[in-house]
């Protein structure tokens, strides 16, 4: 597509979907939502719906695989074929999923004491139900928050959130149009007690002026995210607490 | 004053030696989601994985004979093996075993010692952080049940309970309410009402 076939993603300073330029869509989390998995959660991040979860810790197998000395994470991500108007048609791996099982799999194995579990396998699935742009990051945050509500040891819950460039303007928490027509896209995984970077990916062209800007957006927005994930976490247990107050 | 905390959560601002935590030279943080006892200083888990330590009492499933050794399946990442020389009995593949931890071996195998067979009965698995609060202060949630159901049940510390006699469906009943609401207070009372309100469970 050429250039001036591009819509106008900015109006009257403005988002397309009446957002200011770092203003987030409205995030919801629900811990513990699938019986069976040992961790689990559900996000509806704008019109994102991602469910994940956790299974494990098991016996490693292929037994070639197993670390004898820490767990090891196997994650999936995966795109229904419903989830998005684009043709999605096979649910099997392809090579946008199998990039970003992998640098999911990366962000969690920073944040996870995996040497607990000496020899076996932490199993990570993520399923985008429906899609709206910057599943990756909401498929992160989500995956946080299933993993620590399983009770493996992890030393923080990291958060993932993605900033983009349109013409000369930074935005946070790009959606579906917005990705598919902005200059640069830079998704990032953020661990909030530490300020670690745990993923950074970019598409696109950012001057270093615009990475250090859009960095700071990011962590700026990842406390309200942060926020969200823990009150999700806590919810289910304080519920049943007030129940039975004394 | 206990609260919940989740992983990353700052507890004190000094770096001090507490179970379940992470510590670095700004303070002490949580790494699993659980209870926080700002009084005695501990974080217990209210979700969890079976650590195995010497001297645990577990509760498995024979799932493999071989020439000297069973290979008990102790629903974890672990496999337990028990050598046959000290068993005074034949087990056979299927047969439910309760026996000790020796010790984790390097692989991800743990060594069991005195494996003994448990004959009938079911078996029930729970999530292992809970079990402190099944067995309770000095056995008295397990004595309760055991008494208001007439179930004899054997517990290990690996989530796997088992249960035989008696009313074994109300002993499941009570002991998944443990589990669901193990953080909260005056469950002992709560457990009691609901062993003396079934009317299946009145002793003719």
């Amino acid at each position: 597509m050429s250039g001036s076939d591009k819509p106008e993603l900015i109006i009257n300073g403005k988002r397309l979907d009446g957002r200011g330029m770092d203003e987030l869509r409205d995030i919801r989390i629900e811990a513990k939502v699938i019986k069976n998995a040992i961790g689990s959660a559900y996000i509806e991040w704008g019109n994102n719906k991602i469910l994940a979860g956790v299974y494990g810790p098991k016996e490693a197998l292929p037994k070639h695989v197993s670390d004898p000395e820490r767990a090891i994470i196997k994650c999936r991500y995966a795109m229904s074929p419903f989830s998005s108007l684009e043709e999605h048609g096979r649910t099997g791996p392809n090579r946008r999923s199998t990039e970003i099982s992998k640098v999911t799999k990366e962000t969690f194995e920073n944040v996870m004491l995996l040497e607990q579990f000496p020899g076996s396998e932490i199993d990570l699935f993520i399923d985008v139900l429906q899609a709206d742009g910057g599943t990756r990051a909401a498929g992160i945050t989500a995956a946080a928050v299933a993993l620590a509500s399983s009770g493996i040891p992890m030393s923080d819950i990291p958060y993932a959130v993605s900033v983009g460039k349109v013409g000369s303007e930074l935005v946070l928490d790009m959606n579906k149009i917005e990705d598919n027509y902005s200059d640069a896209d830079l998704p990032l995984s953020i661990s909030p007690r530490t300020g670690d970077i745990l993923l950074l990916q970019m598409d696109g062209n950012m001057t270093k002026e615009e990475i250090k800007r859009a960095i700071e957006m990011a962590k700026k927005a990842g406390q309200k995210i942060s926020d969200i994930q823990k009150a999700a976490l806590k919810l289910s247990y304080e519920r049943t607490l007030e129940k039975y107050k004394i | 004053m206990q609260r919940i905390v989740v992983p990353g959560e700052k507890l004190v601002n000094t770096p001090i030696r507490i179970e379940n935590t992470i510590s670095d030279k700004n303070g002490t943080y949580a790494c699993v989601l659980g209870y926080f006892d700002e009084e005695h200083k501990t974080v217990i888990p209210l979700e969890g994985l079976w650590q195995p330590r010497h001297g645990d009492s577990v509760i498995g499933i024979v799932e493999e004979e071989k020439a000297n050794i069973y290979v008990i399946n102790l629903n974890s990442p672990y496999k337990g093996l028990a050598l046959t020389k000290f068993i005074d009995t034949d087990l056979s593949v299927g047969d439910i075993v309760s026996a000790t931890v020796k010790e984790l071996e390097k692989g991800g195998t743990v060594m069991l010692l005195k494996p003994m067979k448990l004959n009938g009965g079911k078996l029930m698995a729970v999530s292992s952080s809970k079990i402190p609060r099944i067995i309770g202060k000095g056995n008295s949630m397990l004595k309760q049940i055991m008494d208001g159901t007439k179930t004899t049940i054997s517990v290990g510390l690996n989530g796997v309970i088992w249960l035989k006699g008696g009313n074994i469906d109300l002993a499941t009943d009570a002991i998944l309410k443990i589990q669901d609401e193990a953080h909260t207070h005056g469950l002992t009372e709560r457990i009691k009402t609901m062993l003396g309100a079934d009317p299946s469970n009145q002793v003719k």
